[in-house]
């Protein structure tokens, strides 16, 4: 039972291959797994980064707005005629800049992640919009469609990204002294303070790496579409975090990872490619996304009611 | 004598704390009148008025919220489910049992969000931010399930004239509008209850701390339910001052309101660690949001300029609470 | 007067003989390098803004010495101990640790030079492992995680302890974690350990193994600064003893020169002629009778309660003690439970419900659960009886100042002002607020849990007059210490409780602290 509690996302995403498994034939195709694989990979760039900052005790609602502008920057920059690698590494590193804000003002001046990290959401959008006066921008040189939408072996390579990035995320956090520390300031801060860890700089850190990796998704979403679109939403961030949430990662801190964001983001976009399968509506799938949402969150906090409550 | 001098600059780093808002509005009110002289006609003061609409309204209900220690994302949801139910009645039980309906709605919705939190035992903050955003996505896919996802034209649509909501829209009552008047009504009500009631009283415990508020007898369960069916209505009433000023309201309606009402309520000084806070500060907070953008429309700033100052607003906000906070 | 003195004495000797034994080869072994001063203060001062925390502090502390440091609350032993770590700079003064001066220095420099702060709460991060806490920030200085959990081990063996490595810190007990802790000193080789509090939440089994190793470290020619408010663990295992008041060193003694009531008289500053007040003996007819509590982690508690009377609860922390009270109170869910209130069964599903019955509680906890510290005194005076003097739902708001300065006056609560913030009071004055809330509600039935814990000898000599009083004017009232003197001192009647069970009822004016205890051990 507690193995089950732990694990409800893989539950969830047995359960929905076994349903897809009868009701139709063609979802085993590989053909439908990559798609999936590459609707999942920007999701779960974003996801590597919110789990570091989601790890640190925190959380980041801005990475929405920040992987809308590092794309619309990137072609932006490439329109402009610059060379497309440095035009892609400024992009990142825009991303880069808006965590190590979001990361001075959470860390130097303690405030609350999710606030913070919701106004900086504006204002990156509102810079998004100001670049491009609020119209999607198309990037001329036909290169830059290619990084994210040709394939290697016919895994497509935004697949190939996110598997990359999301073995460095996990070796990171599981074998460097950096990986290491984000969890234990993540558990317990002050103590973590008290070891000699340098927190502040940890912690940082931490934030400037949400930033770039949801900046590099930024710039390969763009990609994939050839695309930059100004406005993302208040429904990515949320949805990235509630995905690492479900996964395991708790925003108690301290503890979670890569592999269990993966599975968390994993399960919340083949229920949307289930349904997808399935011939529902989009309504009808966002009332069911909103229902899991409720569900997975509020079962969670009352099993740890009940767990209070037994003792 | 070192320490009397000490206190005493102490004192007034405290005093500008705790009354930044309102030196920030005078600020902007002076600046703004040098810089545009159309700042100060009566034209734009009826254009100012106007903007205490639908934002106005949700702000004073997300104070309760945020006092009590929680959060609302579910608004969004709330305001296109309470306008598109309102709308699609009017026609066959008319338009007074309608909106009647659209504010039981609304509370019922708030409601519904604040027994989840009760039930599941959801007692901290961020398990709030994602079960309200979730319930935000429920109530929002129902409204559009409901009208199929087209957009609702109160205007020319309906045989019903709608005489309440036309006039709730533009209205005026010398030069105060009808809306300005509901909200003036709505805040001396809530900051009555808010700073003379036991209920009033109790949620600023819950806030301030739910353990020894439970244990000291307060009814705190039935308080997080109350808080989040009170900004239930607040939303339905806001929602309805929405529809009434434009004639044709689209389902997807309300988005970012959340974000907009929790900025107003922060940026006025209503600590979000709960337990602290009036709704004349939220009052004072959205004026600045208004004025500010007010005084950015006069001076011609760029609408996604504008949005960028708000962002970067609510950002100093929130480390002017940290640095109050820390001050003891 | 007299009859206190003896009960005190009484309950040191026994309390003596259960706690654990004593270590007198330790005490006895005499190192060459006894006398080698390890760690040196001279004329250190600390002041903060309104308060001269430390006032010219000199005090020495040998090598391999296990040497205590008492004092009331608030008397500066944990400013002295922050300065120490580095947490706090002095304002004057110097501080030489192992022949170096030291002008400045962190809680990390601290611990590599060897000097190590063991504090009451630990300082162990419980989402790691046992191994990953030993080494925490130290990673990469030691490559790879195999080789923490067998250096880890080592370490870990070497002080007998068996805990896995791989085991997270929050599923280890409190015990164990002091073990982590220690190991953790020892990891840096560490010549001064300073242990505050450190008996506060062990059993008296897991305290004597902490005696052992303490010992065992000693004779190893490392120092212990042994804080502690017990004082018969002070006697039991220091060398030498300090004694702090208002920021000054009032004595630093060997101990054989010292006795317990001249200790506590150098503490408060005047002698004492007990440190309890005459037991109330006003115990009347059957106010309550709880059955059958059944949850998780309590079996068939039943008990009576008498009007007037003081009830105490005695057994460990974490026998079930503090669950028992919260299940009564309606804090805690339980499968069964039957409290009849005179003779008349009622149901308490929630606090309120058992304030309606005319319960109260004081809980464990005050700073998570008692108080909210942010707000005024007066509010957190209020806070329960505000709902009585409202009219249609209106606070009115002179009668609340009325309560609020009323109970001020009467427990004489230490504040500037009712309006003052509850956490810029003390301890002791905290606790009286939520002493005053309930008080201006007078509950028929008040539930004590851990009184006196934390706060100075003084303030806790009134709260047992008030206790007192209560029982006198007839409310009853159980009280739950983890420092049985002080239950077998105030109460008529004591229940022991050993896992989740009453092991026994005595009455501690008949029967000796020695069987109370053993049959609060089990």
């Amino acid at each position: 039972m507690k193995i089950l509690g732990k694990q409800k996302a893989v539950i969830a995403i047995l359960f929905m291959l076994l349903v897809m498994l009868f009701t139709d034939s063609n979802f085993y195709t590989a053909g439908n797994l990559f798609n999936l694989l590459e609707a999942v990979s920007t999701n779960a760039i974003i996801a590597f980064g919110v789990t570091l900052a989601v790890i640190c005790k925190g959380c980041d609602l801005s990475v929405g707005s920040v992987m809308a502008m590092s794309g619309i920057i990137a072609i932006i920059l490439i329109n402009g005629g610059m060379h497309m690698a440095l035009a892609i590494i400024l992009a990142v590193l825009s991303g880069g800049l808006v965590g190590f804000i979001n990361g001075f003002l959470i860390v130097q001046q303690k405030s609350e992640a999710f606030i913070i990290t919701l106004g900086m959401g504006m204002l990156v959008q509102g810079v998004a919009l100001l670049l491009t006066n609020a119209n999607p921008v198309s990037a001329s040189n036909p290169s830059f469609q290619r990084i994210s939408g040709e394939s290697w072996l016919g895994i497509p390579n935004i697949a190939l990204f996110m598997i990359v990035l999301g073995i460095l995320t996990f070796l990171l956090l599981r074998f460097t002294s950096f990986g290491r520390n984000c969890y234990a300031l993540g558990g317990d801060y002050e103590v973590a303070e008290h070891s000699g860890i340098n927190v502040i700089k940890t912690k940082w850190f931490a934030f400037v790496l949400t930033g770039t990796f949801a900046a590099v998704a930024g710039v390969l979403a763009a990609s994939r579409m050839n695309t930059g679109l100004p406005i993302a939403g208040v429904e990515i961030p949320l949805m990235v975090n509630c995905g690492v949430v479900i996964g395991g990662t708790s925003f108690a801190g301290g503890v979670g990872g890569v592999p269990q964001s993966f599975i968390g983001i994993f399960a919340m976009f083949l229920l949307r490619n289930c349904m997808g399968m399935l011939g529902i509506h989009p309504n009808v799938q966002m009332l069911v996304l909103g229902i899991m949402v409720v569900l997975i969150i509020a079962l969670d906090c009352y099993a740890i009611k009940r767990k209070k409550e037994d003792v | 004598m070192i320490k009397q001098s000490q206190g005493a600059r102490l004192r007034i780093v405290d005093f500008l704390l705790e009354y930044l808002v309102l030196i920030a509005i005078v600020a902007l009110i002076l600046i703004t009148a040098i810089v545009s002289p159309r700042f100060l006609t009566v034209d734009n003061f009826i254009n100012l008025m106007r903007q205490f609409g639908p934002l106005s309204f949700v702000a004073l209900g997300m104070t309760f919220i945020i006092v009590g220690g929680f959060i609302d994302l579910s608004i969004p949801g709330m305001i296109s489910l309470v306008a598109m139910v309102t709308l699609m009645l009017v026609d066959t039980i008319g338009e007074i049992p309608a909106l009647i309906i659209g504010l039981l709605l609304g509370t019922t919705m708030g409601f519904i969000n604040g027994m989840i939190l009760v039930i599941s035992g959801a007692s901290t903050q961020a398990k709030a931010l994602f079960i309200t955003f979730g319930m935000s996505l429920i109530y929002r896919s129902i409204a559009l399930i409901i009208t199929g996802g087209f957009p609702m034209n109160w205007g020319t649509l309906f045989e019903h004239p709608m005489p309440v909501t036309r006039t709730l829209g533009a209205g005026t009552l010398g030069i105060l509008s009808h809306s300005f008047i509901l909200f003036l009504f709505f805040l001396a009500v809530l900051f009555i209850f808010q700073s003379k009631t036991f209920l009033g009283r109790a949620i600023a415990y819950t806030g301030g701390n739910l353990n020894a508020a439970e244990l000291g007898g307060i009814p705190t369960k039935r308080i997080m339910i109350f808080i989040y069916a009170l900004c239930g209505f607040m939303t339905a009433v806001g929602a309805i001052v929405l529809f009434s000023r434009v004639s044709v309201t689209v389902p997807t309606v309300g988005t970012f309101f959340e974000r907009d009402a929790i900025m107003a309520v922060v940026v006025g000084g209503t600590s979000l660690l709960g337990g602290k806070g009036s709704v004349l500060r939220t009052v004072m907070g959205v004026s600045l949001v208004i004025l500010m953008s007010n005084c950015m429309n006069l001076m011609g700033v760029n609408t996604h300029m504008q949005e960028v100052v708000r962002g970067a607003i609510l950002v100093l906000a929130v480390w002017l609470d940290h640095r109050r906070h820390e001050r003891g | 007067m007299v009859k206190g003195n003896e009960d005190s004495e009484s309950v040191y000797s026994g309390s003596e003989m259960l706690y654990f034994f004593m270590l007198e080869k330790g005490r006895m072994t005499v190192d060459t390098k006894k006398n080698e001063v390890i760690l040196s203060i001279k004329n250190v001062s600390k002041s903060f803004p309104g308060v001269r925390a430390l006032d010219d502090v000199s005090v020495a502390f040998s090598r391999g010495t296990v040497h205590g440091v008492v004092g009331e609350n608030g008397a500066g032993k944990s400013t002295l101990m922050k300065i120490l770590s580095g947490i706090y700079t002095k304002d004057a003064g110097t501080v030489v640790f192992d022949g170096e001066e030291i002008e400045h220095t962190t809680p990390v420099q601290s611990l590599k030079r060897g000097l190590s702060i063991i504090y009451q709460e630990f300082n162990l991060v419980n989402t790691l492992t046992a191994g990953e806490n030993i080494f925490l920030g130290r990673y990469a200085e030691l490559k790879g995680m195999r080789n923490i959990h067998r250096k880890a081990r080592a370490l870990l063996d070497s002080i007998g302890s068996t805990i896995n490595t791989n085991k997270l810190v929050g599923d280890l007990s409190a015990a164990e974690k002091q073990m982590v802790e220690i190991t953790k000193a020892l990891s840096f080789d560490s010549k001064l350990i300073i242990m505050d509090e450190p008996s506060s939440s062990l059993t008296a089994d897991e305290l004597k193994r902490l005696f052992v190793i303490i010992d065992d470290l000693r004779k190893k020619g490392v120092t212990i600064i042994y804080i502690s408010h017990k004082l018969d663990e002070i006697f039991q295992l220091c060398d030498m003893v300090t004694i702090i008041r208002d920021g000054k060193i009032i004595d630093t003694k060997s101990i054989e020169k010292l006795t317990r009531s001249d200790m506590i008289a150098k503490m408060i500053g005047r002698e004492i002629e007990n440190e309890y007040p005459e037991r109330s003996r006003c115990v009347g007819e059957t106010i309550m009778e709880v059955r059958d509590i059944r949850t998780r982690k309590l079996k068939d508690i039943s008990f009576e309660l008498k009007k007037g009377e003081i009830l105490g609860f005695v057994g460990l922390v974490g026998a079930g003690r503090t669950e028992i009270v919260r299940a009564i109170y309606g804090a805690d869910k339980a499968k069964e439970l039957k409290i009849f209130i005179n003779e008349k069964e009622v149901k308490i599903k929630n606090p309120r419900d058992g304030k309606r019955e005319s319960i109260g509680l004081l809980p464990e906890d005050r700073k998570l659960e008692g108080l909210v510290l942010p707000f005024s005194v007066q509010a957190n005076i209020t806070m329960s009886s505000l709902e009585g003097i409202t009219k249609f739902g209106f606070i009115r708001k002179a009668k609340e100042k009325d309560i609020a300065i009323r109970q001020i006056k009467n427990l004489s609560i230490k504040t500037p002002s009712p309006n003052t913030k509850a956490k810029t009071l003390s301890g002791g004055n905290q606790q009286k607020c939520i002493m005053g809330r309930w008080l201006e509600i007078d509950p028929d039935i008040l539930i004590l849990d851990e009184p006196t814990r934390g706060i100075d000898v003084g303030t806790k000599y009134e709260i047992y007059l008030l206790v007192k009083k209560i029982a006198e004017k007839g409310g009853s009232v159980i009280m739950i210490s983890s420092e049985l003197p002080e239950v077998l001192a105030m109460s008529n009647r004591v229940l022991t409780i050993c896992e989740g069970r009453i092991s026994g009822e005595f009455n501690p004016e008949i029967d000796s602290a020695h069987d109370i205890m053993d049959a609060a051990i089990g």
